[in-house]
């Protein structure tokens, strides 16, 4: 197939999925008759993929295909030539798509036939699973340390922003640069890095109002079945997805994390409680002597009983509450209602329990804009322990990092500013909300160096 | 609460729709489905022609964003060239949406898009970059498009 077509354009329908020779049928989609196609170029040096001895199974284990043995000759010191009959077969095979845009490649170890061969197999297979391991770690520790690293906490999470080591901060992290054109580079594969990433996500994302201390620390079993989805997606590695229902799925999720991301985190029960209350006065109802509240659109009568928002905005209390409850923004102005809390004593400071005269807790004006230098002492996630700990570390000295991972992941970002020596950090206050990525951290990436 | 407002919504609409805009229900049993004929704005290459939109609201509307997708084929930027004809509004979306928009509002905008693309927002690349570099032939083929599939009948 691929002979002949080389050097020919093939036309793609994009109303239909159609694919044909121009040639043959001209611009028009002989299926669906739709106008709206593209050319699709192939480049002359693409290769078509290499027949190989070996069939072909999709790589059963993510990281199997990719940089799990660093050392070409690896699979030849063990004697894993592939091409004599009876021995053990090690077999790699590179598929590039036609456009370039997706390398798929697969790695597959079978046992041998003969029973010398057979004897030996488990020792052939226990060091290569240690070294497999043993690269796992090495990238999950250097994307921890490593701030650059395209994969790393610090470039791929718009929430950490928020966390970088506050003095050390210089300018804002770049995303990847990616060559839309140009084939990818090689996606590293589905790893325990970005497991626990997606599960630290998983937590940041809706930290919500009421995520004081010990009321919504990281619970390592809030979501199980998330952590099982992940573990048996399998057949998805790093960028590359061999199926267009996964294709569909991977841009769902895409935009899910970003409409979840961007939108403000809803308000605490105690927040909208106390917000002020206050009857309609003839003021409030404007010059021409009528209004209505905004979410039901009903008509308010003198003297009928709103919920005042900082920004002045006022709604009925069971329109805004059911607002407030999902984002914790004026539904008008979008200005945040706990803007008033930065001045002490006001009636909902106390929902931040964390602020104190020294150590205030600065709530931003508008969550929703994310420039990273506005932000990054103001986060509304600053005062969450535990949660940050990947980035924050990733702008330290290596030492300091591991001192940190030895001790508790301190509460707020001051801690780490103040340099507290690793002993003396223990805090009885985040006992409680230790999160599993701190285990993790202080359990491998301590003892990693 | 969604279905008072939603009612009082279709009523102001009914009794005095915006320029260009008639609502019905496309199930009278059915607050959440919305059939909408919008005309193609003067000036713009939709023009004369008459097309179907489909206004989806969530149970939780006001407070979560409505849908809209064009049921009839047209050849825009910012509306998915497929049999869906998803329109991408910045204000539908979830971290943008106000619940004090109105559906008034959305589909005057949304009509707005028809004579003003916004190739920057686009979900259309192809079509963004031709009506950018090529505009003649973008409005050629969107004209032929109105004519094609929204004048039928």
């Amino acid at each position: 197939m691929a002979d002949h077509s080389d050097h020919e354009d093939r036309v793609l329908c994009h109303a239909c999925g159609a694919v044909w020779l121009k040639v043959a049928d001209g611009l028009t989609c002989p299926q669906c008759q739709s106008e709206f196609t593209e050319i699709i170029e192939i480049p002359p040096d693409d290769a078509p993929p290499e027949p190989h001895f070996e069939s072909d199974s999709p790589p059963v284990n993510p990281w199997e295909s990719h940089n799990a043995w660093p050392q070409e000759d690896m699979p030849r010191a063990y004697g894993f030539m592939g091409s004599t009959p009876g021995s053990p077969r090690y077999s790699q095979h590179t598929y590039r798509s036609p456009d370039g845009r997706f390398v798929f490649s697969s790695t597959s170890v079978r046992g041998g036939l003969s029973p010398r061969q057979a004897n030996t197999q488990p020792d052939l297979e226990a060091p290569m699973l240690f070294d497999s391991l043993g690269s796992i770690f090495q990238t999950f520790t250097n994307t921890a340390y490593n701030q650059r690293a395209p994969r790393g906490a610090s470039a791929m999470d718009p929430f950490d922003t928020d966390h970088h080591g506050i003095e050390e901060y210089d300018d804002p992290p770049e995303s990847f640069p990616r060559e839309p054109d140009a084939p990818q580079p090689a996606a590293q594969p589905l790893g325990l890095v970005d497991l626990l990433e997606s599960f630290r996500r998983e937590h940041v994302r809706r930290p919500g109002r009421a995520g004081a201390h010990g009321v919504a620390g990281p619970n390592p079993l809030a979501n199980p079945l998330a952590i099982l989805s992940v573990l048996l997606n399998m057949d998805r590695n790093g960028d590359a997805v061999y199926s267009q229902e996964e294709l569909d799925r991977v841009i769902s999720e895409l935009i899910d994390h970003n409409a979840a991301g961007n939108a403000p985190p809803g308000a605490s029960t105690t927040a909208i409680q106390s917000l002020p209350k206050k009857k309609v006065d003839e003021q409030m109802l404007g010059s021409d002597g009528s209004a209505e509240c905004s979410i039901c659109m009903d008509q308010v009568e003198l003297g009928t009983e709103v919920t005042v928002l900082p920004c002045t905005h006022w709604f009925h209390f069971s329109c805004i509450e059911a607002w407030l409850i999902q984002h914790n923004t004026c539904p008008h102005c979008r200005r945040s209602i706990d803007s008033a809390s930065a001045t002490p004593g006001s009636p909902t400071s106390r929902t931040h329990g964390e602020g104190t005269s020294e150590n205030p807790v600065v709530i931003p004006d508008s969550p929703e804009v994310s420039s990273p230098r506005r932000r990054r002492r103001s986060s509304p996630f600053a005062s969450l322990s535990g949660r940050s700990s990947f980035s924050r570390s990733s702008r330290h000295s290596q030492a300091q990092a591991q001192a940190q991972a030895q001790a508790p992941a301190s509460p707020d970002p001051n801690v780490s500013r103040t340099r507290r020596s690793s002993g003396s950090s223990r805090n009885s206050r985040n006992e409680g909300s230790r999160g599993f990525t701190d285990w993790v951290w202080s359990r491998f990436g301590g003892s990693n160096n | 609460m969604s279905q008072k407002r939603i009612a009082k919504e279709l009523a102001e609409l009914t009794e005095s729709p915006p320029e260009g805009i008639t609502v019905e229900l496309a199930d009278e049993a059915n607050l959440y489905e919305w059939k909408v004929y919008m005309d193609g704005p003067e000036g713009s290459p939709y023009q004369k022609g008459k097309f179907l939109v489909k206004l989806s609201l969530p149970t939780g509307y006001p407070f979560k964003p409505p849908t809209v997708s064009f049921a009839t084929r047209i050849y825009h930027p910012n509306i998915t060239n497929d049999e869906k004809g998803s329109m991408c509004l910045g204000m539908l979306r979830a971290d943008e949406w106000k619940p004090s928009s109105k559906i008034s509002a959305v589909l005057q905008f949304a009509r707005q898009l028809l004579s003003e693309p916004m190739p920057d927002d686009a979900i259309e690349g192809r079509i963004a970059d031709q009506y950018n570099n090529d505009n003649n032939r973008y409005r050629e083929i969107a004209r032929e498009w109105t004519r094609k599939h929204a004048m039928a009948e």
